[in-house]
């Protein structure tokens, strides 16, 4: 599975994340695409759309999402949200980012049939208000 | 060392490896954590006690107590036991008997931290960790003596001027005891009658006791103690900066006023404070974007060395020479530029100091209790799970209450610093003590309003994306 991150322009006026997140465990097999919004990210809530997909490309439906948001540097406190089903095989969560700086974003995905599975995925640069 | 329990437990020959063991266990860990462990920082032992912890504990400790730290220092249990088996042979080359190896590895630690953003990264960190116990093998396994401690570590050279403003310092109890002592034991060793062999170590960083003065270049080894055969050598309690103040000969060191290398640690000191914690917020990213647009430069290393041209070169030149020039000016002193900047470089210590305390303590009481879940997480994945599931809500004291104890640690640096820097003047032109005093005062109240704004800017830490 290929992972591609669109690279920032520090010119551009539109910081747009979107992607696959990163597998850190041992089933690649499942798809996971994300977007934030608002762009580009800032202090303050944000909201993550997340989309399951089979090797098949079809969504997953029922999956149990938590998401953990961690900061780049260690002391800070994480933020834990659950994300719910808005369609099928689409998620999304509510998120509050306390601080500026680099974020990184812990998916820890259980799927309808008992597996789990943990993803991550990069929030580059969340800026000041 | 009168005090019961402590006393007997400083005055015991093996107290220094009874306490540098469970810092070397630590570290072990922290170099297996930080090479195995989670790749990201909040969650990995390696950067969470490095960056948090240590530095936290290390400043508190030195603000509160003395140079224990080095007293527990890991890197020396594994250098004596290597003595062992392996005897240096060399003496320290006289030419670099100096501070000048040391701040620039001082300078090169802070540089990196930035480049690499090394409290991003377990990695890193534990890297970072395993080449200083390679260089203190090599360096002590060729040198004598504890040549890394005084010429070399960068960690060292941090406590020594941060105990300048100890309130505890390891001297002689009574004078007049040292006074008919033939053998001088503190540095030359207990020695056997006939043999002549050293039995108890003497100093190995050549501080004789009867004329050390102060805290710089002593790591609390207490070997003078164990050493001293009239028990006449104790951590004793003091007026912490009392030895900023003067500037009698001392042994091992010689005048601070002539030591201009020491004056550079000095500024680095101080002034690398402030760069530090400049580092960690919003204005950083602006003026780095800025100086890469003007100069065209897009990597950040050129942009870094600017930034850290200017804090550690430009400023303090602009500011410690126009200050010596007021000086000379308005009070009439008679020295040259050069020996006044040194001579006040040491009164601006304490501000250093107080910046320091603010941003290791900030880091360290926001993230006070972060070291739980890790360790009930770094448990649980080896198949432990001792200590229960990791709280990964724990963390530390409220932000807007750290503030406050950031806000008085630089009150206190003020504070030590106008205290100090008046001391000098006062001695330097008893006559016009005013005269001399302002010009150093206004330095340290610029470097004072620095710190107080730089607190009060959002942090904000961006690292290189981790790829894991």
């Amino acid at each position: 599975m290929s992972v591609y991150v669109f690279s920032r322009s520090p010119a551009s006026p539109l910081f747009f994340v979107t992607g696959c997140s990163r597998p850190i465990d041992s089933s690649p097999a499942v798809t996971v695409e994300h977007k934030i919004s608002p762009e580009p990210p800032q202090i303050g809530p944000a909201t993550v759309l997340l989309k399951l997909a089979d090797p098949a490309a079809k969504p997953i439906s029922g999956a149990r999402i938590t998401l953990e948001a961690d900061m780049s540097h260690a002391g800070m406190a994480p933020v834990f949200e659950e994300a719910s089903e808005t369609e099928p095989g689409q998620y999304q969560a509510r998120l509050k980012f306390a601080m500026a700086g680099d974020w990184v974003i812990l998916l820890h995905v259980r799927l309808p049939g008992g597996q789990s599975l943990e993803r991550q995925f990069n929030v580059g640069s969340v800026r000041p208000n | 060392m009168r005090a019961p329990g402590l006393g007997q437990l400083f005055r015991w020959r093996h107290a220094r490896p009874l306490l540098q063991l469970p810092l070397l266990i630590v570290s072990v860990v922290m170099i297996l954590h930080g090479l195995f462990g989670p790749t990201l920082a909040p969650k990995n032992l390696a950067t969470t006690l490095s960056w948090l912890h240590f530095r936290g504990v290390l400043v508190l400790v030195l603000l509160g107590a003395g140079n224990f730290f080095c007293l527990a220092c890991p890197f020396m249990l594994v250098r004596q036991m290597a003595r062992r088996f392996f005897k240096p042979r060399f003496n320290w080359p006289r030419r670099l008997r100096n501070k000048w190896i040391s701040v620039a590895l001082f300078v090169l630690i802070l540089f990196t931290y930035e480049l690499f953003d090394l409290w991003s990264s377990p990695w890193w960190t534990a890297w970072l960790i395993i080449a200083y116990f390679v260089t203190v093998l090599v360096v002590d396994g060729f040198f004598k003596h504890a040549s890394f401690c005084k010429f070399v570590c960068p960690i060292g050279q941090f406590n020594f001027v941060a105990s300048t403003l100890s309130p505890f310092e390891v001297k002689v109890r009574k004078p007049d005891v040292c006074v008919t002592c033939h053998t001088k034991d503190c540095i030359r060793g207990r020695r056997a009658p006939v043999s002549d062999l050293v039995t108890i170590r003497g100093c190995e960083l050549a501080l004789f006791q009867p004329s050390k003065a102060g805290n710089m270049d002593c790591t609390f080894c207490l070997d003078c103690v164990h050493a001293c055969p009239h028990d006449n050598i104790g951590i004793l309690s003091r007026m912490p900066g009392d030895e900023l103040l003067t500037d009698p000969l001392r042994s091992g060191i010689g005048y601070f006023s002539r030591r201009k290398d020491l004056a550079a640690l000095a500024v680095v000191f101080t002034f690398g404070a402030l760069l530090n914690a400049f580092g960690m917020v919003s204005p950083v990213y602006a003026v780095e974007r800025w100086l890469g647009k003007m100069l065209h430069l897009s990597h950040e290393a050129p942009v870094l060395g600017l930034v850290f041209t200017f804090f550690l070169i430009l400023e303090p030149v602009v500011l410690l020479g126009l200050a010596a020039w007021w000086m000379r000016m308005s009070a009439g002193s008679q020295r040259s530029l050069l020996p006044l900047v040194v001579r006040y470089t040491y009164g601006l210590v304490p501000i250093g100091f107080g910046m320091w305390l603010a941003h290791y303590g900030f880091h360290f009481l926001t993230g006070l209790y972060t070291v739980i879940p890790v360790s009930q997480s770094a448990l649980a994945n080896l198949g432990w799970p001792i200590l229960g599931e990791p709280r990964w809500t724990l963390t530390g004291l409220p932000s807007n209450l750290v503030q406050v104890i950031e806000i008085g640690f630089l009150l206190l640096g003020f504070a030590g610093s106008l205290v100090v820097t008046h001391g000098l003047a006062e001695e330097d032109s008893p006559g016009r003590p005013l005269r001399a005093f302002v010009p150093w005062a206004t330095v340290c109240l610029v470097l004072w309003m620095a710190s107080m704004w730089l607190v009060f800017q959002p942090m904000e830490m961006r690292a290189t994306l981790m790829s894991g």
